[in-house]
């Protein structure tokens, strides 16, 4: 529990036209300021605490904006450094303005600390000259991360240059301008960076539940073999075009990369569906990717994943979807059979609907029987039209961040399963990634399949 | 390595993910205490963080005759009273409320086993899940022996998945009765189906203690009786009774904190390197440490063991009455609500350094802590004035609530002089990492359901324990040595500080 001692959040300092030495003068005062009102009268001043240095930069006004209040937001809950930089400032001097604004937050059960924002100002040739801007600033023994706001400028000199001090970058992959060209582009630059880089993807971070609700499935040890039996797959995404299909090729090449699937050939099927197919031993797998209408999610945004196949004797099948929405009612049903949703939403709707269909067919297979039996009109003649059997069940008004998971196995009832997804959040999908580090293995290996799957849309 | 065993592949790189199979968790005793505060809470933020599995399913049982909906309005009130997020996500609360059933289960009455039988039969089929069983003891420790036998007679031993029982401290109030208690467990769950909670061990901190010394290649060569003075384990607790005069009246702080949490924290520190962090190899070296333990007989009892009771007095600023005041307490109560003790711990790695262990009740503050005490520098290079500030290097291990680490250390004054004085190297866990320290229960249930045993307690260590506090018990009930008094908000009666300054050493003020 913390607790804002200061809500002042204006700078402590500013500078105009000033040089990074006078950022660092300015700092030193600061933080001597604090250590010693927090010491009182003790002659022993509490060492000061960091977990990291956060760099974002920011090309524009409301980048910067963003920047600014995410950075505050970690670093009021974890002490932090942050640089925040923008770019192409509009600024009047040669050199730069900066500014340091410094929260300090108490905890009940821990000491006093500091969160500083340090913003820079910078235009021209010190803006591809990061690495040397922010070098003197960085808190020593502790993690550097550069969070690129934007889309960075992948295969520059500048970027390179800014990550040389730097352990991990982190992008949000959507949010790039030409997402295409762009996710290439960064998958091309792991191949080049340094060792030590990692870069963490704030889209990777947004797929997390879907992969954890895939994961999930599979978990029980009598499920395991479900994975070498999938045969297919299909994930919805919101939006049309390639460049909306980067976190569909995301969940693909994660699923493809984990169970060592090889990427055969991808082609554009009817209707806007991209079809790829993948090899796993003697084995198919056809990944169907469908563009959907869906309003209320961003283009991009993957809607559902569906995996199903069999293994020994047994067929199985999870979907996935994300903010299930309810299909617009048909009107004046010739008549109304309640089949059991078990749920109040699409995918309930759609089981229901499936049963339902299924107890259509029968009846119509068995039509002239059972309507003889009715009437006793002899088979075939006054013979009711096909009927059309609907659902119908109320639905939450609110469905939103929720995924919906849906498991069948043989013949056994489906189940459902509900699961909420945490509200986007700049801060807590930062913390997600930065909490473990950049390095992520699965993401490098999934990034790489997701390429080589970009590659060939 | 057949498919159906390998780890499952997706599951790879995502931190904190763990998952148990689908499974129904029947709680006895679910509209009680430990339910409402601990356990359904925990649940609600187990499937806030996507942790239960689909069809994970609950069974509520009680005495009362409650509706499905009744039971789930009291866990729906409960989670948000005790849940440690807030505010609470309906969409959560209301898909594991969905999970909520109760049955009516009187311990006494084989029908109603076998009505939870058929219930669970049920959900089995509804809820895709094969037979896997968790049974949550929220009774009463005289209850567990008689739900193991029921559970039995009703052949709710025998699905045909996993079946757990959990059962709760104290595991019986001595070594015979933990013995009968263990052994009647046995005829229905084999031990790797016995999971006894001891909370403290799914404290984060209580596990990196572990962490800290098994994880860093500094500390080991230090940690043994060449560099140790002395280990100091406080167990303070600044509330009194809490409604529990009744059970802790006939149980102790003895029993009721240092049979467990405080030989739990010696074993921890003690033990030596297990060969992984996997449950059979950390409680084989926890168990060497508890068997370890010189017992204490006769005089030593007297000299090494302090017992006390708190009278009336200041806590926190307010004026509390003492403990044969507080309601379900005999008036005449010789019931310890202090202990502290000396103990020794015979091996190669600790011979010679004096483990001290006080836990009590109205102590000037709740605080858990292990203090590492070590030896002074072999020679004093910058004289006896330059060092007269300085105190000998401590480590101290905070389990609570100040989570963290503190090294003290010698450091040079800033002056034209030569001083030197303590100063304090300070790691906060709170604000160190970049996420939020499950809750112990979350942790725990999470551990029970994935069936990692590793933070339970073994019915080996329960017996070592017992073993130990066993004839300090029995000494103190007859008067030996005899119990002391100290005013509410005071740290034990005069003895326990006595206790140390006859070793030439005082405790540390946390």
């Amino acid at each position: 529990m913390t607790s804002t001692v200061k809500p002042d959040v204006s700078p402590e300092w500013h500078g105009e036209d000033v040089m990074i030495r006078d950022v660092l003068d300015a700092l030193t005062q600061i933080r001597d300021k604090f250590a010693r009102a927090e010491a009182g009268d003790d002659e022993h001043i509490h060492p000061r605490n960091c977990v990291m240095t956060l760099i974002g930069v920011a090309p524009s006004e409301a980048h910067e904006e963003l920047a600014r209040r995410t950075t505050l937001t970690i670093g009021t809950q974890h002490p932090a450094q942050a640089i925040v930089i923008r770019e192409e400032a509009p600024i009047r001097g040669r050199h730069l303005d900066a500014w340091i604004t410094s929260e300090v937050r108490r905890s009940e059960v821990a000491c006093a600390w500091q969160c500083e924002i340090i913003t820079l100002h910078v235009h021209g040739r010190a803006a591809e000259h990061l690495a040397e801007l922010v070098d003197p600033l960085l808190v020593s023994g502790v993690p550097t991360y550069l969070w690129w706001l934007g889309t960075p400028p992948f295969g520059k000199k500048e970027l390179v240059d800014a990550l040389r001090v730097c352990d991990g970058l982190v992008v949000d992959s959507a949010r790039f301008e030409e997402p295409y060209n762009s996710f290439r582009r960064m998958a091309a630059l792991l191949k080049v960076a340094h060792h030590r880089l990692g870069i963490a993807d704030v889209q990777w971070a947004r797929l997390r539940p879907w992969r954890e609700s895939i994961a999930q499935f599979f978990t029980p040890v009598e499920r395991r073999g479900f994975l070498s039996g999938i045969s297919e797959i299909g994930v919805d995404y919101a939006g049309q075009g390639r460049g909306n299909r980067i976190a569909a090729a995301l969940i693909t090449g994660w699923i493809a990369a984990a169970l060592g699937w090889k990427l055969k050939r991808a082609a554009a099927g009817t209707g806007g569906v991209v079809v790829a197919h993948y090899e796993a031993g003697n084995r198919f797998i056809e990944v169907d990717f469908r563009p959907v209408a869906k309003d209320h999610l961003a283009s991009g945004e993957v809607s559902a994943v569906r995996i199903g196949g069999a293994s020994q004797g047994t067929t199985f099948r999870l979907s996935v979807q994300h903010d299930p929405v309810r299909r617009p009612a048909l009107s004046e049903p010739a008549y109304r059979s309640l089949h059991h949703a078990g749920g109040e939403d699409d995918a309930g709707m759609e089981l229901a609907e499936r049963r339902a269909e299924w107890h259509r067919d029968v009846l119509h297979e068995n039509l002239d029987s059972l309507h003889h039996t009715a009437t006793g009109d002899p088979p075939g003649e006054s013979r009711p039209k096909r009927p059309r059997v609907l659902t119908t069940e109320r639905r939450r008004p609110d469905s939103t961040r929720v995924l919906l998971t849906m498991i069948e196995i043989g013949d056994g009832a489906p189940l459902r399963h509900v699961q909420q997804m945490e509200p986007e959040d700049e801060p807590a999908l930062l913390l997600d990634l930065l909490s473990t580090g950049t390095h992520d293995d699965v993401y490098n290996r999934s990034l790489a399949a997701a390429s080589e799957l970009v590659d060939k849309f | 390595m057949k498919v159906e065993e390998a780890p499952n592949p997706l599951a790879e790189g995502l931190h904190d993910y763990r998952v148990a199979d689908p499974a129904v968790m029947v709680i006895f005793g679910a509209t009680g205490d430990l339910s409402g505060r601990k356990l359904l809470p925990a649940l609600y933020n187990l499937a806030k963080q996507r942790s239960l599995p689909a069809g994970f399913a609950v069974v509520g049982t009680g005495r009362d005759d409650l509706t499905d909906q009744a039971f789930r309005k009291h866990a729906a009130d409960k989670i948000h009273e005790f849940s440690r997020t807030q505010p609470i996500d309906d969409r959560v609360l209301a898909a594991l409320l969905d999970s909520l059933t109760y049955v009516k289960v009187e311990f006494s009455k084989l029908e109603d086993f076998k009505t939870l039988a058929a219930k669970l039969q049920e959900l089995d089929n509804t809820r895709l899940i094969p037979g896997n069983r968790i049974f949550y003891c929220a009774t009463p420790p005289t209850t567990y022996e008689l739900i193991a036998v029921q559970l039995q007679a009703a052949g709710l031993n025998t699905s045909p998945g996993f079946r757990r029982i959990v059962i709760e401290k104290p595991f019986g109030l001595d070594l015979k009765s933990a013995r009968a208690l263990t052994e009647t467990l046995h005829k229905v769950f084999p031990e790797d189906s016995v999971y006894r909670i001891d909370h403290y061990l799914g404290k984060e901190t209580v596990q990196n203690i572990l962490a800290f010394r098994f994880a860093n290649a500094i500390f080991e060569p230090v940690w043994n009786t060449n560099l140790i003075d002395s280990v100091q384990i406080t167990v303070a607790e600044d509330i009194g009774l809490e409604n529990r005069g009744s059970y802790y009246d006939r149980t102790g702080a003895l029993r009721d904190i240092v049979q467990n949490h405080g030989l739990q924290l010696v074993a921890l520190v003690a033990m030596e390197p297990p060969l992984a962090f996997e449950a059979t190899a950390v409680r084989d070296e926890k168990v060497k440490v508890l068997r370890a333990i010189r017992p204490l007989i006769g005089e030593d009892i007297e000299q090494s063991t302090v017992r006390g009771q708190y009278a009336k007095g200041w806590v926190l600023g307010e004026q509390v009455g003492g403990y044969r005041e507080e309601p379900d307490v005999a008036p005449e109560s010789p019931t310890e609500t202090f202990a502290a003790l000396r103990l020794f711990i015979d091996n190669w790695r600790w011979a010679g350094v004096p483990f001290y262990i006080r836990a009590g009740k109205r102590l000037p503050k709740r605080i858990t802590e292990i203090r590492i005490q070590f030896k002074r520098p072999p020679h004093l290079t910058f004289g006896r004035e330059a060092m007269k500030e300085v105190d000998p290097n401590a480590l101290t291990l905070r389990i609570q609530p100040e989570e963290g680490i503190s090294l003290k250390f010698g450091a040079k004054v800033p002056s034209a002089g030569l001083r030197i004085r303590s100063v304090t190297m300070d790691f906060q866990y709170m604000t160190s990492f970049l996420v939020e320290a499950p809750e112990a229960y979350e942790r725990l249930l999470l551990d029970c359901m994935i069936g990692d045993p590793t933070l339970f307690t073994r019915a080996d260590e329960v017996e070592a324990a017992w073993m130990f506090i066993d004839p300090i018990e029995e000494s103190w009930r007859n008067g030996r040595p005899p119990l002391g008094t100290y005013p509410a908000g005071m740290w034990g009666p005069p003895a326990a500080a006595q206790l140390l300054q006859a070793d030439g050493r005082e405790w540390h003020r946390p």
